[in-house]
């Protein structure tokens, strides 16, 4: 792998334009199937019902996005994309842009907070399950290569 | 409306966590994946902010461009697990154990800071 690169000012104008465009359809995908099934996002936190069960707040969508993205990355980071360096506009693209962008770790937080304000156990719950979703994704994305 | 902003928002937080790699790699290759941890930690401590400040706004189109938008794009969760996953695969088990616990953490308390922060 090379070391040190400084990019000529085309080829990182280049990259940062594939990061945006991915970034922009992965955020665009990640805002439309968030609408699908909202989770209790407006007038979340100290204003929503206290009544309602914190099960009612896990954020099922973001959460299924990030594993699929997770697998997505490490499939391909270890398939088609192994010998592409973080600066090729194709990567840039499809991880840094397009998976970067459909995944959301802040949003995972928002929601949690949410979950947490409810039940802490609850909040603690998802946390770990995320972590150890993301974990298991990335370990069957590596797998997927296993006879290569 | 609210659409096109959220959607130009999480392209400029993919294009700031891009350049923060960039930097990074540019002076020390191996420490690459750290700048996306910093770029958790920021995203977070943003949105942690902004969920909580801007709660009494009435304005939420400026939430969601801020929370869905350049917060989500800012931060990756695919990325996250995606590089120790590789590490590892490269005997780097420390690297990626490491990455894979500070980032949760670290998270937790950039949210928490931004979110007591006046």
């Amino acid at each position: 792998m090379r070391s040190n690169i400084t990019l000529p000012p085309r080829q990182l104008a280049l990259a940062v334009g594939a990061v945006a465009l991915g970034g922009a359809v992965g955020t665009l995908l990640r805002d439309f199937l968030l609408r699908i099934h909202p989770v209790e996002r407006q007038g979340w936190i100290a204003y929503a019902p206290p009544q309602t069960s914190w099960t009612q707040h896990v954020p099922w969508v973001l959460l299924a996005m990030n594993v699929v993205g997770v697998y997505a990355a490490t499939w391909l980071l270890r398939g088609v994309l192994r010998h592409h360096d973080p600066n090729d506009p194709t990567r840039a693209l499809v991880i840094t842009g397009l998976l970067g962008g459909l995944t959301s770790y802040s949003g995972l937080f928002v929601d949690l907070a949410a979950v947490w304000h409810r039940s802490v156990a609850g909040g603690v719950l998802v946390a770990v399950g995320a972590v150890l979703a993301g974990v298991a994704a990335a370990a069957l994305g590596l797998r997927g290569h296993r006879h290569r | 409306m609210t659409t096109l902003y959220v959607t130009l928002a999480g392209a400029l937080g993919c294009v700031v966590r891009y350049l923060g790699e960039y930097a990074v790699r540019r002076h020390h290759p191996a420490r690459r994946p750290w700048a996306t941890v910093a770029a958790n930690g920021l995203g977070c401590a943003v949105a942690g902010w902004t969920a909580y400040h801007l709660l009494a706004a009435t304005d939420t189109q400026l939430r969601t461009v801020m929370l869905t938008g350049f917060c989500g794009g800012l931060t990756t969760f695919s990325s996250a697990f995606a590089i120790p996953a590789i590490l590892q695969r490269e005997h780097h088990w420390g690297y990626a154990a490491a990455l894979v616990v500070t980032t949760p953490l670290l998270c937790a308390g950039a949210f928490a800071l931004g979110m007591s922060f006046a």
